[in-house]
């Protein structure tokens, strides 16, 4: 009779499995990412716009990092064509290396703590410093058209527009409610895998 | 008028940049490349449709930015300022949808050298958007059908449970589907270790270089009227060259 | 290329203990179309992934065992290499495509192998003409039908020209006019010298091509015969085995024998109680031009199965989709998954339920034989199970017209029967129903009214009884 072996070993056909399943998280994530921000058309609920878009991709995350088995690969590439959607949509280089940098502590963290509650946790939290950084370039990009326009118009509205870009909090409140969403996502996530995922044998 | 992928791809990362960070006339100048390129394609609607509302948004906003027209009234005129920012790069990222055969798209890429690792979540991401929308739709129709709504009283005393209502079905769903997918794949001999040939053809041609150059031209003239001292000494090249 | 399993004995898990394959021996020879019949969860399509390489190359588990295709043992080479001997079908034709556009989709394979461009315009060319796929060249694989997605997928797979082939159910979800196109298919190969190796509940359509069906049970071939051997011990013999009907023609006497017949009489007699349900003015449209739907009137006889045929495109779904919204029907959808919510059986029937009531929800389970998995996860049963879960939420929602997609696609003939006396059970109840299938062994079983869609429009109407033979030939002409 011969030998007993074990099956399915890490190769490139697993690689094959891992990177798809990177293109069908992406999609959904960047789906879900615009459905939610698009509150933020409401100049009014920018700030929560983010901080639901870390909220609601926490589900599709914590299955996301709990599937793949190259962690540091995928995340990479997961957040590196979340960078390159916002570059191609002109919001520059500086989200691409942002998102490319999240990608990386996020697939180092889940390399440490493995697929752990503390791992799943910590790595929904640093991504939704990427999708709060969405919100970036709208300022900067902003403030260079006031100096313009205020060489044009009346310095009433451009103070009014003030309101929503001179000063760092309003971008400080975005990340803040960022990492508030991703926290309280991060424990409806948690919840959610243990009730469906884990019982239909999804997630482990 | 075919244009190789590569130069879409480009103007696209150009155009938006530009229309997001420059003054109004140098995004004008952008997005007009690809709404003539998209008449050219007889989209006569889309442009058309596009044109009106872009129009209406824009001339609101440079009329109505230098009154006073109290707190409700800067809403709206901020409102009209964002849709004349995301209108343009919409119809930047439409014609390069529109246009670009994925079959295409990735036969660039693969010339460009980008690995295989890349290329494949990359394939698989753009062919799962439909199929996100599709099985969202019919998760909904069920919904509704259960009569589980926004706004009811079961999902008020427990506002994630339209979260949970929403996704689990769409997760388990697309997990499945992602699997079949990934052994059909994996069955017909694909790997990211190894190489691939492409059928598509790509390749760049005059109109290419017209459209590449056109880019550079605009963008150049916006660096360089940004920037005072830039600004001084092409000018002061200019007069060098013809006086 | 001979395909030969020896002492192959595998298991999902880490150890052999639960194996689902024991001690398999098998061997086909080059040329040779072989089925791997069986009822569910026999082990079936395992073996066919023993055979194109996902195990041991894909799937994680434990193995004992050699597996050869010619002289390779398929441990030693990858599974990039193996699919150059073996090409790959599977059952579900959504979740096949790996790009958007059929052109691109057909080369795939031989991309993946690194053909030079040339050879691969050529072989596409040459596959394209043997299929003929040419009405379907340069689409968008979304907007085609499950039919000729399946067909495109099986010239994906011809085009890298493998030795063998290995189709898992391709036939679940077709109609029976495509069944019989791939059918030509299969047989175009076989004449061609491959090894076909199909895993298949529906054996009619194979009946001529095939050399030899293995039955497998419990992980091991339980018996062997040639399809005349099997069709000569006749139609009961094959459904005490799980099999669907051998020969389609014979359909109409065969299957009707016994408790089957009854029943079916029994709610024939039923319908001179001559109630029905009219609706008006069902239309549907995408733009004006192109109507889907366009029916001024239909009539749905009360408390009874209506079965609705038609071709794939004539409009079946979108007609389950109108009534439901007039009508405030209740729609059993083909992918059970897309109306799973909760986390436990007895909170999905809890949930369409208004007032919720725990006691008659457990009736309601109970009536469906699933009391003892109240407190599962409805996503963790079968597709069978889910399937009688979705339909209690139906029950539980109380609404009168319980409508059915495509309920037995996929299913072996004991599943079918099951669905078919929870069905029979339902319009006792006093419900309506309407079942949109494709599986004439389903509808001899328990309707008794056929309505027949065609382009948007109701063709015809009328009792199943006495027009047996009329539904056989309007399906298979289908």
């Amino acid at each position: 009779m011969s030998n007993i072996r074990t099956t399915g070993k890490k190769s490139s056909n697993t690689l094959v499995r891992d990177l798809v399943n990177v293109g069908i998280f992406a999609a959904l994530y960047i789906v879900l990412a615009f459905i939610s921000s698009s509150i933020g058309y409401i100049p009014a609920l920018i700030v929560f716009s983010i901080g639901s878009i870390a909220l609601v991709t926490s589900i599709p995350l914590f299955l996301f990092f709990s599937k793949v088995e190259r962690s540091i690969l995928c995340c990479l590439i997961f957040c590196g064509f979340f960078g390159a959607a916002m570059f191609v949509m002109g919001q520059g280089i500086l989200m691409l290396t942002i998102s490319l940098l999240v990608g990386l502590l996020a697939g180092v963290i889940l390399k440490v703590f493995g697929k752990s509650f503390a791992g799943l946790f910590s790595a929904n939290i640093v991504m939704s410093l990427m999708s709060s950084s969405m919100m970036l370039p709208l300022w900067t990009s902003t403030e260079e058209y006031l100096k313009y326009t205020s060489t044009m118009c009346d310095a009433g509205y451009v103070a009014k527009l003030a309101e929503l870009s001179q000063s760092p909090w309003p971008l400080v409140a975005i990340y803040a409610f960022g990492i508030l969403g991703a926290i309280v996502g991060g424990l409806v996530a948690r919840r959610v895998m243990k009730k469906h995922f884990e019982r239909i044998g999804l997630a482990k | 008028m075919k244009l190789d992928p590569r130069t879409k791809l480009f103007l696209a990362v150009v155009a938006n940049s530009v229309i997001l960070s420059a003054p109004l006339v140098y995004g004008a100048l952008m997005f007009a490349v690809p709404a003539i390129l998209l008449l050219l394609e007889r989209k006569w609607r889309f442009v058309l449709v596009f044109f009106s509302v872009y129009l209406a948004a824009a001339l609101g906003f440079e009329h109505l930015k230098t009154m006073d027209v109290g707190r409700v009234g800067t809403l709206g005129v901020s409102t009209m300022m964002i849709i004349s920012r995301m209108m343009p790069i919409g119809i930047v990222l439409y014609y390069v949808m529109q246009t670009t055969k994925v079959n295409e798209f990735l036969a660039a890429m693969a010339r460009i050298h980008v690995p295989t690792k890349l290329t494949i979540p990359l394939t698989v991401m753009i062919r799962f958007f439909p199929t996100v929308f599709d099985e969202a739709r019919a998760i909904g129709h069920a919904m509704r059908m259960r009569g589980i709504r926004l706004f009811s009283l079961h999902t008020l005393k427990n506002p994630f449970s339209i979260l949970e209502y929403r996704l689990v079905p769409l997760l388990v769903s697309i997990t499945k589907i992602g699997d079949e997918l990934s052994i059909a794949a994996v069955t017909r001999g694909l790997s990211p270790e190894t190489k691939r040939t492409c059928v598509a053809t790509i390749g760049f041609h005059v109109q290419d270089v017209i459209v590449f150059m056109y880019c550079l031209i605009v963008t150049g003239s916006f660096v360089i009227a940004s920037h005072e001292t830039a600004k001084q000494s092409f000018v002061d090249f200019l007069s060098a060259l013809f006086c | 290329m001979n395909i030969t399993l020896k002492n192959v004995s595998f298991s999902y898990t880490d150890s052999l203990d639960d194996a689902v394959i024991k001690d398999l021996n098998l061997e086909i020879r080059s040329g040779q179309c072989v089925i791997l019949a069986g009822e569910s969860g026999c082990g079936k399509t395992t073996i066919s992934k023993l055979i194109n390489g996902l195990i041991p190359h894909y799937h994680s588990g434990t193995i004992s065992g050699d597996i050869l295709l010619g002289e390779k043992n398929t441990a030693d080479i990858t599974l990039a290499e193996i699919s150059r001997y073996v090409g790959s079908v599977f059952q579900n034709p959504r979740s096949q495509f790996f790009n958007i556009d059929t052109d691109s989709e057909i080369a795939f394979g031989c991309e993946n192998l690194a053909m030079p461009r040339e050879e691969i315009l050529q072989r596409v060319d040459r596959i394209v003409d043997e299929f003929h796929l040419q009405k379907l060249m340069g689409r968008n694989i979304f907007h085609l039908s499950g039919g000729e997605k399946q067909k495109i997928a099986c010239a994906s797979v011809a085009a890298t020209m493998p030795e063998i082939f290995v189709l898992d159910e391709p036939s679940a979800n077709l109609d029976l006019k495509t069944i019989a196109e791939l059918k030509e298919i299969i047989a175009r190969w076989k004449k061609a010298g491959k090894t076909v190796v199909v895993v298949e509940h529906r054996i009619h359509y194979l009946r001529e091509i095939a050399d030899r069906i293995c039955y497998v049970k419990d992980g091991r071939i339980a018996y062997e015969w040639t399809p005349a051997e099997l069709e000569a011990k006749g139609a009961e013999y094959a459904a005490s085995l799980g099999l669907r009907c051998v020969n389609l023609k014979k359909i109409g006497d065969a299957r009707l024998r016994g408790h089957d017949k009854k029943s079916v009489i029994a709610s024939g007699a039923k319908q001179s109680l001559h109630e029905s349900i009219v609706f008006t003015d069902l239309q549907f449209a995408y733009n004006r031009k192109f109507p889907i739907l366009n029916i001024p009137s239909f009539t749905l006889p009360r408390n009874q199965i209506t079965a609705l045929i038609g071709h794939n495109g004539a409009g079946k779904s979108t007609l389950a989709q109108v009534l439901c919204k007039k009508s405030d029907a209740y729609l059993i959808m083909q992918d059970v998954n897309h109306q799973l919510f909760t986390e436990s059986v007895l909170e999905e029937v809890l949930l369409g339920m208004r007032p919720q009531n725990e006691k008659t929800a457990l009736e309601i389970l109970a009536g469906l034989n699933l009391e003892q998995y109240a407190y599962e996860h409805p996503m963790a049963l079968s597709g069978g199970q889910k399937q009688r879960v979705a339909i209690g939420s139906g029950v539980s929602s109380g609404r009168d017209i319980v409508i059915f997609d495509e309920p037995t696609s996929g299913l072996d003939y004991r599943q079918m029967l099951a669905v078919s006396a929870t069905l029979q059970k339902l319009a006792t109840s006093g419900k309506t129903l309407l079942v949109i299938t494709h599986d004439p062994e389903f509808i001899l079983n328990c309707c008794s009214n056929i309505i027949h869609l065609e382009h948007g429009k109701i063709a015809e109407q009328y009792p199943l009884q006495g027009h047996q033979e009329k539904l056989i030939e309007t399906m298979l002409d289908e």
